[in-house]
């Protein structure tokens, strides 16, 4: 990307400026909001450890299962390759397909850059959003654990 | 009661494993019956997570002690944090080490703050450091590519005429929503960016139809990790798991933003 910009600057130097000054508007515009996500993330992992999220899914009852995959999945952080390995050990321990699809859903939630996304599109559309998602989840978790079943009995 | 002990090999004349983490295989024995089981460690080639999955491995397996020669300091108080004590500095073969542990001799004299934590976190100064360097550590690893992303919105709106998204995404609320869907499977990487150049689209005139189809499938749509997400999950559950998320987007994006137009 800095190659780009230097290409630009060096061939139409106004322009490159503009695209400079408009990221610089955009830096600003997050500037705020980051930092409160900086601070969401110490929160986080002040007080959840990884080992906490996989006990969440191992648990088996259904409306308590979901519940805690949802929540493992909102408050997971990192990459998801991450978490691959965690997800294919708690698979062969038997976890179910359920609490796996709506841990991968529900990871569409981020808490700590909820101050991010309001500043772009309100509060009001983040709540509706997180809650649809939340639902989403279950009923991708659903249709998942009956079409592989359905599958795997034929 | 259950005991784990890092071994380079599955008996109990297998030499112990230095290090925790990355040892080889987990020889898991049973004190009460002395059964014991040989469990290959996960986490053995040293990728990124090693010393977490042996954690991972030590709880499932109801292991009340970790006998190893090293355990890195997180590892350690991870497995301590869930009640199992950790011995270190141990050598010998599974069996002399597994001896001497019942003997409780070994327990006297290597054990490293064998009490377990109690639930709760307790909010102390050496946790707050550790918490401070792992937000630090995501926080830097999450700004090459937002900056590299702003930096690309910045060209993007100089250089881009707006005819040209007015082109793709018309105003049709099905077809908007297809194509966020479409763009979000195909991005991946960290929710953040999804909400900045979402913001950005929104700006330029693109509905929230297709801006909130982007923001849902960007995290939920990975085609970039399919092939991961396959490997640790299993082809049926990877593709059907995308297939889905893919096609539930589209109503999830169009009811939010209905509900939002009705409020």
């Amino acid at each position: 990307m800095l190659v780009i910009y230097g290409i630009l600057f060096a061939t139409i130097p106004d322009k490159a400026s503009a695209a400079l000054k408009s990221s610089s508007n955009i830096f600003l515009n997050i500037l705020m909001p980051l930092s409160l996500v900086f601070a969401f993330m110490l929160i986080l992992n002040l007080l959840l450890k990884p080992v906490h999220i996989v006990k969440f899914l191992g648990t088996k009852s259904s409306i308590k299962g979901f519940l805690l995959s949802a929540t493992a999945g909102i408050i997971s952080m990192g990459p998801i390759y991450a978490w691959y390995p965690l997800l294919k050990e708690l698979r062969e321990k038997g976890a179910g397909l359920f609490p796996i699809a709506v841990f991968l859903y529900c990871r569409a939630v981020k808490p700590f850059l909820l101050p991010i996304m309001i500043s772009y599109f309100g509060w009001q559309y983040v709540i509706i959003l997180t809650v649809l998602t939340v639902l989403g989840s279950i009923a991708i978790g659903y249709f998942l654990s009956i079409l592989i079943e359905v599958k795997d009995a034929s | 009661m259950k005991i784990v002990i890092s071994a380079e090999g599955t008996d109990l004349e297998a030499k112990v494993a230095h290090k925790f983490g990355t040892s080889q295989y987990f020889v898991i024995v049973d004190l009460d019956s002395n059964d014991f089981e040989a469990v290959p460690n996960p986490g053995a080639s040293g990728q990124r997570g090693a010393g977490m999955q042996a954690v991972v491995l030590a709880i499932s397996k109801d292991a009340k002690a970790v006998l190893t020669g090293y355990c890195s300091p997180a590892t350690c108080s991870q497995l301590k944090a869930n009640g199992i004590e950790v011995l270190t500095g141990l050598s010998g073969t599974v069996r002399d080490v597994m001896e001497k542990y019942k003997e409780s001799s070994l327990q006297k004299r290597m054990e490293v703050g064998a009490k377990p934590e109690t639930s709760g976190s307790q909010v102390n100064k050496v946790a707050l450091a550790q918490a401070f360097k792992s937000s630090a550590k995501q926080f830097v690893n999450m700004l090459p590519i937002l900056v590299g992303v702003v930096l690309l919105i910045g060209l993007f709106n100089i250089f881009i005429p707006k005819d040209f998204l007015a082109s793709i995404f018309s105003g049709n609320l099905a077809l908007d929503a297809l194509w966020g869907v479409c763009f979000g499977s195909i991005l991946a990487g960290n929710s953040i960016n999804s909400y900045v150049i979402g913001g950005d689209l929104s700006n330029h005139g693109v509905s929230l139809f297709a801006v909130t189809a982007i923001i849902i499938t960007w995290v939920t749509v990975g085609l970039v990790q399919l092939p991961a997400e396959i490997a640790a999950l299993g082809k049926k559950f990877a593709l059907l798991r995308n297939a889905l998320c893919f096609t539930i987007s589209i109503p999830i994006a169009i009811l939010t933003v209905a509900i939002l137009n009705i409020i």
